[in-house]
């Protein structure tokens, strides 16, 4: 059994006598270990499903399961599930990272002391107990969200929901979420990413689910479907732009040539442009590999838009 | 859920004790309206009678009024900022089940607001030497008459989730509780006795002013009516937060602001 088990969930809002599908049966599965990165453009759908995925929001149709349990039904189903939403605050910017951690895990359902043993645990991990008792809006943004992250474990859920999680932060903060995420993971927990980075997501990532116009358009394993995206055309760069002989035999290979730059569409005839290129000093010999940015806007590309949405 | 009332007046007092300057204005400001409540009424009284049972429910009235206005800002109010400064959601992650959070809190937040009242009428009475009885039976219909305003304090959150702004909607409730408090509902006869009982507070609040300013001993009947009337509107309050929990849920709105 997978920790998370969305199946065909649906929502429609009405607004205005407007009828928006905001999700058209979206399914959705995360096994432990497991980084899930949720993409799409923005009004895609994909904070509803989250959001249905929480409790925070009542599905018209499909059911969620966190750990076998129905959030919707059975409130204690929250006891397995974290979130930290974009676009909130996620603590008490009053409080200090201490009375946060504190005070939510109880709300978590922890008893006093086994929160006051896991907010130390948790300050010490995320590097913030040097901060512990200042007021957290005096703290970096960066900081401000590894404290939101670090309230989304305090009772040790098996499944986390990051919507966003390194938007607005920089380069180190950026690094040391992104190194969180691994680890967090790694911990055996199932973690449903969604992030407009496409970079960290590729890097984080098992699997892609790609949700356009409130529907899921593809899901599939990060690496298989970078493979399935990415061509079995070669990249050749060499230090120096090619001329004369070789320029003209590379080309009548099919080659494409630009500067300094090789493209070999064939993969059978690498070696016979390396031949032609010896004993040219080369910088690198590489595939042609898709990146997630070009597979997202290829795939969402693909997708008809006629009908209206809703975030 | 023991950990849970700790844990929620702990962060009441901590967000009190942050909020200094308000806090200590507040108290300041409350100590002057008790105190002036003591000296009108030893100049109304005169230096040579002794002051009865008027004073005591003059005082207790003040409390319950302003423990009134309390409950009602800290339940609406509360949801109001927590939607705005973008907590709301992660209140609704809880096990518990967001309502009976918010009735945790509210009771906790209460008792913090009640103590502090509490010192400050001791202090006051140490000062004046005016001496303060609150006979034990006064207990019963001012718990009841707090469960209606936690039934009314409910019914406003439910509207503040649902429309978000309520801040007209609180100001009107002002008056309708002083209305609810000071209608002399216990000598009201006929059909009018019936609507009495059926006003939110007001049962409690009569039963009140009969054993403080009356010295009527607690009539078993009325203070009956008095606890369906509390657990009533207290049930009824709390159904429709559940209620509105669930609307807000279907139209996706509960975090929105």
């Amino acid at each position: 059994m997978s920790i998370l088990e969305a199946h065909h969930l649906h929502k429609t809002y009405r607004l205005k006598g407007k009828v928006l599908a905001a999700v058209q049966d979206v399914s959705l599965r995360i096994d432990g270990n497991e980084v899930l990165a949720f993409l799409g453009a923005n009004g895609a759908g994909k904070t509803t499903t989250i959001k249905m995925i929480a409790g925070l929001i009542l599905p018209d149709q499909g059911s969620v399961r966190i750990d076998g349990q129905d959030p919707h039904k059975d409130p204690w189903a929250l006891r397995s599930l974290g979130a930290v939403l974009e676009g909130t605050r996620n603590t008490y910017w009053r409080l200090t990272p201490e009375e946060n951690l504190e005070y939510f895990g109880v709300l978590r359902g922890l008893t006093r002391s086994v929160a006051r043993r896991r907010t130390l645990e948790l300050l010490d991990r995320f590097e913030l107990t040097h901060k512990r008792r200042e007021m957290v809006q005096t703290l970096s943004r960066g900081m401000q969200q590894k404290l939101a992250i670090a309230v989304a474990l305090i009772h040790n859920p098996q499944l986390l929901l990051l919507d966003e999680p390194t938007l607005g932060l920089d380069v180190e903060a950026t690094e040391n979420v992104k190194n969180i995420i691994r680890e967090v993971a790694a911990e055996g927990r199932a973690i449903l990413l969604t992030t407009h980075q496409l970079d960290i997501a590729e890097e984080l990532s098992d699997r892609v689910a790609i949700i356009q116009n409130g529907a899921i358009a593809i899901e599939q394993s990060t690496s298989t479907l970078i493979r399935q995206f990415s061509g079995t055309a070669y990249n050749i760069e060499l230090v120096h732009g090619l001329e004369g002989d070789r320029l003209s035999k590379v080309e009548a290979l099919g080659g494409v040539v630009k500067g300094n730059k090789i493209y070999v569409r064939e993969p059978d005839v690498v070696y016979e442009v390396l031949d032609i290129l010896k004993p040219l000093p080369l910088v690198k010999v590489e595939q042609d590999k898709a990146s997630l940015t070009e597979i997202f806007l290829q795939v969402i590309q693909k997708v008809n838009a006629p009908q209206t949405h809703h975030a | 859920m023991l950990d849970l009332f700790l844990a929620e007046i702990k962060r009441s007092w901590i967000i009190l004790s942050r909020y200094a300057t308000e806090t200590i204005g507040g108290i300041i400001a409350t100590t002057f309206v008790f105190y002036g409540l003591f000296l009108s009424s030893r100049y109304i009284a005169g230096p040579g009678i002794v002051l009865g049972d008027r004073l005591d429910s003059v005082i207790v009235g003040y409390i319950l009024w302003t423990l009134m206005l309390f409950i009602m800002g800290d339940v609406a109010g509360g949801l109001q900022d927590e939607a705005r400064t973008g907590t709301l959601e992660q209140m609704f992650l809880t096990p518990y089940g967001a309502a009976r959070v918010f009735v945790i809190r509210a009771i906790g937040s209460l008792s913090i607001q009640l103590t502090l009242n509490i010192v400050i009428v001791a202090v006051i009475m140490l000062i004046t030497g005016s001496k303060l009885a609150f006979p034990p039976t006064l207990v019963p219909p001012f718990i009841t008459a707090l469960l209606g305003a936690y039934g009314l304090a409910f019914t406003v959150g439910s509207l503040t989730l649902v429309f978000k702004q309520v801040r007209q909607v609180q100001s009107v409730l002002q008056f309708g509780l002083l209305l609810l408090l000071a209608a002399p509902t216990e000598t009201w006869t006929g059909p009018l006795r019936l609507v009495g009982w059926l006003m939110p507070i007001a049962p409690g609040a009569g039963l009140l002013r009969d054993v403080m300013a009356r010295g009527l001993e607690l009539d078993g009947v009325r203070m009956a009516i008095a606890s369906v009337n509390g657990l009533f509107y207290f049930t009824l309050g709390i159904l429709l937060f559940s209620w509105a929990e669930r609307l807000t849920k279907r139209q996706g709105k509960l975090g929105g602001y």
